[in-house]
């Protein structure tokens, strides 16, 4: 039966202590930058925070237009850090989805637009000039500001430095001319999207895994945790394995693909490969490649749930059992069986990663580097009144723990470190729920009526310049 | 089941963007069809699938009436919160349904927002005004309400220096917590995770030796129980500096307290268990249960062992004889310690019955009939029960026996346990009801003053002071007036304060003693008199013989003096009671009044009968005197046992 629809002649009923003063949320991370108004249940834009950048010096946004250019070279304004590191394209992308996507297009004020001068002659106004006052310079009062109206909470990684976050309400007070702002860490909110003040808070997301432990909507400085065992560390996996198996695999992404034909399993790839007339830049490439991964990491790649570690007799079991085929964009296709598990056994078991070559340091995992120790270093960073609390409040966010069996192995993993503690895993059942966890808190964060009183307001900021975030925002 | 589940199911990668979720979403959600004609339960025996026997009412959704009334107004308001400490400089705006009555500012801020939208030339004036209108109506938030903070301490410079110094804090470091318990609200956890303090490099006078000892050793980290401990010491010191502890309420001096007793090696020590608890291995983990489950089976055992035990020696009654015995001396005590101990010997008597047709083992199976059934699963209730009920009917025969009548079985109490049971018993055994009390021993009986007798006086119990007021009652004013002015001389009060039984004994003693001695007197006064008329008549007949004589001549004359020494030796030891000299003289004087008599009896033989009579009767009545237990011989005198006694009586009293 169809939902009545609201009517519109009486309040909704704030069962949750909603109030919404259609502030936006802002949530910017390594893969994806996303951004919507808050207290709607998914992000309206999402767009990766990869840019295509072209060589005139042009800066293009969204996922539409990453197509193969002549000298076009796509970057990220952020840093493996999931830090903001080239701040004029992030308030670019930033305004890009806040004020071109999500607002609606509104009209030159009339008396701006220049439609009604009648002194001038041809009627057709530069733009420039009708800003410009008497002196020449641009008068801010004119130049209406684009988020005047909306407050913005943004988001940020837990290690997050201070200087980045000053810029960041120096961009949206100054630039935007936000009323309010506010600054919370992805834990947090990915720990208010699951409905918990008080969690321990596994985030695996594109370019770091991180467990950090939250009390009563607090992040415990000394419980954070990072390593890069996530998305990117996985794709990496994935390039050594398929450069070790026989035969070796080739990663052709889709774009190049010009023509194919369909092929037996194991058989050399029938395809006409596409033929540009310029150089294809390898970041372009390698961006490609990533697209080509994750969708290799969403349908084949699985953790092995246990009993035990993978490696050792689990492995012939793993052989025996059915595989799953993937088709490469080239029309090439392979049965995998064993080597599926073992691509993500690396996040648990430091010994069973895949040696990556040429990556130097990078790609190699120590043992503190896997989801168990990240877990034990976190819990020892709190008081030991509180773990037990937070072993049952466990929240799992993050698209890489979207992987196959994840959250059965965790828990495998946490019930054999803490035998007589109850262990109880939180982990939105919805895909996008675990893609925009942070996203989603902080839409729920930024729609109560009780967080009204937590914005730093423009006239604060006046008051005491950006470093106020440091002082408010802890 | 939608096709992303689908999707899921087979592993097939389905792009994000498409959502079929929220409408699966809204299906769960709708309310389920109300089926008619089929009771709820039934329904609910399908779960979440309807059942598939009752035909599917398709409901069409109902047209929407069409109001006639305008569409509802809304308007985004301008709203501030009082909880912001920007003294409302953030002006949100949230979207409000527009009220017409009484709000009229409202309609008059959106009508100008109207106005403003289409042409800006006259905006400029249209937002002064608006924005004036907007100060003086802006609504405060519905949630600055929740807005609450903690109380933290507040001291000030000479507060710290009077009661907060303390060695291991500096003032900074101590201002510097308080500031974050304030910040964080008394959240310890987070308070000690944000714990950084760096103390000010001393001064630019400061040298830099001191600097650095200073520095390492204030800023070595501090364990949650440190701030906690500095936290409580200082709040429990303001609390007392602003409000002295004998003024506190119950509640805060509790808080008071409770802060005062904070222990923080006792918490570290609490925290290290725990940490041991969590690091333990599974096997240990394991092993811990089982001993967990081992224990708690022991200690169920243990209690039943105990409720046996304890019911065990409810039955072997003893009595105690080494509680005090105080509590029994009043009659009330008595009377409730006599009530006892029938209780107790109907117990054992019901007891033996119970045992008797049963193997003796558990009295509790040897209760015939239902009564097993009941009492047994009850266990010490059971029992308690039974006590209960004995205890009621063992009063109702005491009052019977009080009553003289033979005891006869009583109505047993409505008992659910011990119902049947208790008047199958009564039936079977009501010849063995006899009330039969316990023998108190010899030693008992004179410590409860129990007496027994033949039978009761006609006139019924009297109280022991009326007693002795009828010794009073029975003499003349006059012996009466003889009687308190002896007593008074022996500093006895005629009514004693305290009449136990042996004090009345003893002071019946003394008082027949006493009257004993009244009658002697008044014997010994008419002998006097007596004798002086005698002397008298002897005068006067010696004249007439001397006048005879005179004529005839008589040789007896010597006879008149002993006679009279006689007499006046025997006065003073009636009139001198207590005289320690006058025993003797007593003694003296009886002989010698003997020897007189005797010679006495030579020449005047009625006088001589005379005083032969009266000293018989002093003799019987000073025999009857000295016969008393505390007298020594029979030939001592009143006085002597009056003496003793008195002293013996006197001691008594003052007992």
């Amino acid at each position: 039966m169809a939902q009545q629809p609201l009517s519109s002649a009486q309040q909704p009923t704030d069962i949750y202590g909603g109030d919404e003063v259609s502030a936006l949320v802002l949530d910017p991370g390594y893969c994806h930058t996303r951004a919507g108004y808050a207290g709607e249940e998914m992000p309206k834009q999402v767009i990766p925070s990869f840019y295509g950048h072209t060589a005139d010096g042009r800066d293009i946004f969204g996922d539409e237009v990453i197509i193969p250019r002549a000298s076009f070279e796509v970057r990220n304004y952020m840093n493996r850090d999931s830090v903001v590191e080239d701040w004029d394209v992030a308030t670019k992308i930033w305004e890009h989805l806040l004020v071109k996507r999500l607002q609606p297009e509104r009209p030159t004020p009339a008396s701006k637009n220049g439609l009604n001068n009648v002194n001038d002659n041809d009627g057709d106004v530069a733009m420039e000039d009708v800003l410009k006052d008497e002196n020449g310079g641009i008068d801010a009062s004119l130049l209406e500001k684009p988020l005047a109206e909306s407050p913005l909470l943004m988001t940020e990684a837990p290690w997050n430095t201070a200087k980045a976050r000053e810029k960041a309400i120096e961009i949206s007070m100054e630039n935007w001319g936000c009323p309010a702002f506010w600054l919370s860490r992805t834990p947090v909110l990915a720990a208010f999207a699951a409905g918990k003040a008080t969690a321990l808070v596994v985030d695996i997301g594109g370019a770091n895994a991180s467990v950090t432990a939250i009390h009563d909507g607090m992040v415990l400085k000394r419980s954070i945790q990072r390593s890069p065992i996530a998305g990117l560390w996985l794709s990496n996996q994935i390039r050594a394995m398929w450069e070790t198996c026989e035969p070796k695999v080739e990663i052709v992404p889709t774009f190049m693909v010009e023509n194919k034909k369909p092929v037996e399993a194991g058989a050399p790839a029938d395809v006409r490969l596409r033929n540009f007339g310029f150089p294809i830049a390898d970041s372009f490439r390698a961006f490609e490649e990533e697209r080509l991964l994750t969708e290799f990491k969403e349908s084949v790649v699985e953790v092995w749930r246990g009993p035990g570690r993978y490696q050792g007799p689990n492995e012939d079991f793993a052989r025996s059992q059915p595989g799953r085929v993937f088709e490469m964009p080239d029309g090439s296709n392979q049965m995998w069986r064993e080597q599926r598990y073992k691509v993500a056994e690396g996040m648990w078991d430091e010994t069973a990663a895949y040696p990556i070559t040429g990556g130097g340091d990078e790609g190699r995992v120590s043992k503190g580097q896997t989801i168990p120790a990240l877990i034990k270093a976190s819990l020892e960073g709190v008081d030991v009144d509180l773990r037990p609390n937070l072993l049952s409040n466990i929240v799992v966010t993050g698209s890489t723990s979207l992987l196959n069996g994840f959250n059965d192995r965790l828990n495998m993993e946490l019930t054999a470190m803490y035998p007589g503690l109850k262990i109880k895993i939180h982990a939105a059942g919805l895909t996008s729920e675990r893609r925009f966890g942070s996203w989603i808190g902080g839409s729920i964060l930024a729609s109560l009526g009780t967080f009204h009183q937590m914005w730093i307001s423009k006239k604060e900021y006046d008051e005491n310049g950006p470093g106020i975030v440091e002082k408010r925002c802890k | 089941m939608t096709s992303h589940d689908l999707r899921d199911v087979l592993n097939i990668p389905s792009d994000a963007s498409a959502g079929p979720r929220p409408t699966k979403k809204q299906k769960t959600s709708a309310p389920r069809p109300n089926l008619k004609g089929l009771a709820r339960e039934v329904q609910n025996l399908g779960g979440d699938n309807p059942i598939a026997i009752v035909p599917e009412v398709s409901i069409f959704k109902k047209r929407r009436v069409a109001s006639r009334k305008p569409a509802a107004r809304w308007e985004l308001r301008a709203f501030t919160n009082s909880a912001r400490a920007d003294d409302g400089a953030l002006l949100l705006r949230h979207w409000r349904r527009k009220t017409d009555d009484g709000c009229a500012p409202h309609g008059d801020s959106t009508l100008q927002d109207g106005e403003a939208q289409p042409g800006n030339g006259t905006s400029l004036d249209g937002e002064q005004k608006q924005q004036q209108s907007k100060a003086e109506v802006v609504e405060d938030s519905a949630y600055a309400k929740y807005n609450v903070q903690v109380q933290v301490p507040q001291y000030s410079e000479d507060q710290y220096h009077a009661n907060l110094q303390n060695s291991d804090w500096t003032k900074e470091e101590t201002d510097y917590l308080l500031g974050l318990v304030k910040e964080f609200d008394l959240r310890w956890t987070v308070i000690w995770d944000r714990y950084e303090f760096s103390p000010r490099v001393a001064g630019p006078n400061g040298d830099a030796a001191t600097s650095t000892a200073v520095v390492p050793a204030s800023s070595r980290p501090r364990t949650m129980e440190d701030l906690k401990a500095r936290y409580y010491e200082v709040a429990a010191k303001m609390m007392a500096v602003q409000k002295a502890v004998q003024y506190m309420t119950g509640p805060e001096f509790q808080l008071y307290e409770m802060m005062q007793n904070f222990n923080p090696a006792q918490e570290t020590a609490r925290k290290e268990f725990a940490l041991n608890r969590m690091a333990r291995s599974k096997d240990e983990a394991r092993e811990e249960e089982s001993l967990l489950l081992e224990i708690k089976r022991i200690l169920a055992r243990t209690e039943r062992f105990n409720e046996e035990r304890r019911e065990l020696y409810n039955r072997l009654d003893y009595p105690a004889t080494d509680t005090d015995i105080n509590s029994f001396k009043s009659s009330a005590g008595l009377q409730s310690l006599l009530q006892n101990l029938m209780n107790l010997d109907k117990s054992k008597k019901r007891k033996s019955i119970m045992a008797g047709p049963g193997d003796g083992v558990s009295p509790q199976t040897a209760v015939p009939g239902s009564a097993v059934s009941e009492t047994g699963p009850g266990g010490g209730g059971g029992g308690h029960h039974r006590r209960e009920s004995i205890a009621a009917s063992a009063s109702g025969n005491h009052r019977d026996s009080i009553a003289g009548t033979p005891a006869t079985p009583v109505e047993p109490p409505p008992s659910a346990t011990t119902g049947v049971g208790a008047s199958k018993k009564k039936s079977s055994g009501g010849a063995q009801q006899v009330v039969e009390r316990r023998k108190l021993t010899e030693q008992e009986e004179q410590i409860y003053g129990v007496t027994r007798h033949e039978r009761l006086n006609p006139s019924g119990p009297t109280f022991r002071y009326e007693k002795i007021n009828k010794l009073y009652s029975h003499k003349s004013g006059q012996q009466q007036q003889r009687i308190t002015n002896a007593l008074l001389e022996l500093d006895i009060p005629p009514r004693l304060a305290m009449p136990t039984a042996a004090v009345t004994a003893q002071f019946e003693k003394l008082w027949s003693a006493v009257t004993a001695l009244v009658d002697l007197r008044k014997v010994s006064d008419r002998l006097d008199s007596d004798i002086k008329v005698e002397e008298a008549k002897k005068a006067e007949r010696d004249k007439v013989r001397a006048a005879k004589q005179s004529a005839s001549g008589g040789g007896d004359g010597d006879l008149v003096p002993s006679v009279e020494k006689d007499n006046a030796s025997e006065r003073p030891p009636s009139r001198a009671g207590p005289a320690p000299g006058g025993e003797e003289k007593v003694a003296a004087g009886d002989g010698t009044a003997g020897g007189a008599a005797v010679a006495a009896s030579v020449d005047s033989p009625t006088v001589i009968k005379e005083e032969q009579a009266g000293d018989k009767d002093k003799l019987g009545v000073a025999s009857a005197a000295a016969s008393r237990p505390g007298s020594s011989g029979a030939h001592k005198r009143s006085a002597s046992v009056l003496s003793t006694t008195s002293d013996k009586s006197s001691k008594r009293q003052k007992k």
